[in-house]
């Protein structure tokens, strides 16, 4: 789970506060170090490698080209981080050929002088939207491409433009192309995804020390946000108390801390792009028995998709082993609540949620360099809610926790 | 603050702009046009979120099922609300509401800031539609398309 981006649109009001509470940045937080160092970006050679990859699949599947906009995958095949904005700015990479740009004018300056973009050089220059759609289309007849896979975040809009210009091309679904480079992760990513998560874990436990009898959510996100960036990254994540703690995502109900409350974090930091996402539930205070057994089942139900991540098995099966133990701790079954009422768990690389999930009907094979999250949740509205999170990745040998799982109730970190 | 009847107000202008330009429904991802005509901000995420307005008829959502609660606190117009889970599609949803509103012909508005994969989802589900952007019909009916609403709930764009 995260939710970045409306932390992100919250903390416009949060990152006020904090500046004004700067000199109460508890101790725990201000004596944290950056932890940026030798963080190694991927090489050029690497994309280069993508887009043969991608070039190869895109044989494979019959498309003739793949049109991307500003996002993760144009990052991750270019290199260029580019906020979507009104104005069409888009990658063309063909099966067979130079990849090439279409940017408008006003973009010009910043994305050719600015040196963003660094991969290819044919680079086509339009005066507007219209003009755009038109340079898109000759440049996918220049390749020879008339089956054309579209990235699946593209606007409606781009496409719509597009298909107007080559009304006889076939437009599909880029999946194949996209999430089939992305979904397998290389060593250097993965280096980048573990160090997302060490980081994580240490501005967590660096926040978690600051829980107090009285203390808002939104003071504990100030502490987690000042954590982040304290060790160099940047990064945010939802804070759930009490009660709430059975919303997955968290309820717009303002809450103060009470002893006896579960506590519940979620989310994490990007490194060179390379999301992390991590889930702690911890007690404030003395847990009760019931809140004690349901985070033991919790954490068994997290211990059983992980023991059954290996390489070969259906993502589904992942899944299902997560959501038996859950029924049979006397939850659910399915999706009902109380019990696990979501997917175990999902893919994550450049994005925090990408391809693939841990979800029954996901049939896909487990393969070396897939990256997932392992969180089943056990949510039991009106009395509180366990998830544990942590991401793993796919080695010849199995599945490999990013960190250390937490122990017990008491104990969020291992 | 709007009101619930000044949100149907506008659905209604829409819905007479949906007519002018021979559209059966339109689609909308959150975004401006779903904030204009609902009031609903919601984060865009892998997890469709969705509101049909048929040209006649009541609005339906499509939005994840472990979402509902969260959901049903912001959503005020229109009051069918359909859920899909996890290993469900929410394009079926979707195909499902056009047929029940009589969209079974012509042409569809697709928010013209929809992501591809939400289109071809629905494409895929209801192939006999012919799909064109919503946004001239939109822009008639007064929606200002320009205004960035980023909302609560989850996204990560």
């Amino acid at each position: 789970m995260n939710r970045r981006v409306f932390m992100a649109v919250a903390a416009g009001g949060a990152a006020k506060l904090a500046e004004a509470g700067a000199a109460e940045i508890p101790d725990a937080i201000a004596k944290l170090r950056p932890m940026m160092d030798g963080v190694r970006p991927i090489t050029a050679g690497e994309r280069r490698a993508r887009i043969d990859k991608a070039q190869r699949l895109m044989g494979e599947n019959k498309i003739g080209a793949i049109v991307l906009e500003g996002g993760s995958s144009m990052f991750y095949f270019s290199g260029t981080r580019w906020n979507p904005g009104a104005r069409t700015f888009a990658l063309v990479i063909p099966a067979k050929g130079e990849p090439a740009w279409v940017v408008q004018s006003a973009d010009e300056k910043r994305a050719i002088h600015h040196e963003m973009i660094r991969t290819g050089s044919d680079v086509r220059v339009a005066r507007d939207d219209a003009d755009a759609f038109k340079k898109l289309a000759q440049v996918l007849r220049d390749r020879g491409a008339a089956r054309v896979g579209i990235e699946e975040r593209v606007r409606f809009a781009v496409y719509d433009g597009i298909r107007k210009e080559a009304p006889s091309f076939e437009f599909i679904s880029a999946d194949p192309v996209s999430a089939g480079c992305r979904v397998i992760k290389s060593a250097a990513e993965i280096a980048l995804l573990q160090r997302a998560n060490d980081i994580t874990i240490e501005a967590y436990r660096a926040a978690l020390t600051t829980l107090r009898e009285g203390m808002t959510q939104k003071e504990l996100n100030n502490n987690i946000s000042s954590a982040f960036r304290a060790l160099g990254s940047s990064g945010d994540a939802m804070a759930i108390f009490g009660k709430y703690t059975a919303f997955p995502h968290g309820s717009i109900m303002p809450q103060q801390l009470r002893e006896g409350d579960l506590v519940l974090i979620d989310d994490g930091c990007s490194v060179e792009g390379y999301q992390s996402d991590i889930t702690r539930t911890v007690i404030f205070g003395k847990p009760t028995a019931r809140q004690r057994q349901v985070w033991d089942l919790e954490r068994k139900a997290q211990d059983a998709a992980l023991a059954a991540a290996n390489v070969g098995a259906t993502c589904e099966s992942v899944d299902a082993a997560a959501r038996d133990v859950i029924s049979k701790g006397g939850f659910g079954p399915g999706y009902k609540v109380p019990g696990l009422p979501h997917r175990t768990g999902h893919g994550i690389g450049l994005d925090g949620h990408e391809w693939t999930n841990f979800v029954k009907g996901n049939k896909t094979k487990i393969q070396p360099g897939m990256c997932f999250s392992d969180e089943p949740t056990i949510a039991i509205y009106g009395e509180f809610g366990v998830r544990l999170e942590d991401c793993l990745y796919i080695t010849e040998s199995g599945a490999r926790m990013f960190t250390k799982q937490s122990p017990a109730i008491d104990q969020p970190f291992g | 603050m709007q009101t619930a009847d000044e949100f149907r107000a506008r659905i209604e202008k829409a819905q007479q702009a949906m007519k002018e330009f021979g559209l059966g429904a339109v689609v909308l991802e959150p975004g401006p046009a779903m904030m204009y005509l609902t009031g609903v901000r919601w984060g865009k995420s892998e997890r469709s979120f969705l509101v049909v307005i048929p040209a006649k008829g009541e609005p339906a959502w499509v939005l994840p099922g472990f979402e509902e609660m969260r959901a049903r606190e912001l959503i005020h117009a229109g009051s069918d609300i359909r859920v899909w889970q996890e290993d469900e599609s929410p394009f079926e949803r979707v195909a499902q509401v056009l047929r029940d509103r009589g969209v079974t012909a012509g042409r569809v508005g697709m928010d013209e800031a929809a992501r591809f994969f939400v289109f071809d989802g629905v494409r895929k589900q209801a192939p006999d539609l012919h799909y064109v952007s919503a946004t001239q019909a939109l822009k008639s009916a007064g929606v200002d398309l320009s205004q960035p609403t980023a909302g609560r709930g989850r996204g990560k764009q």
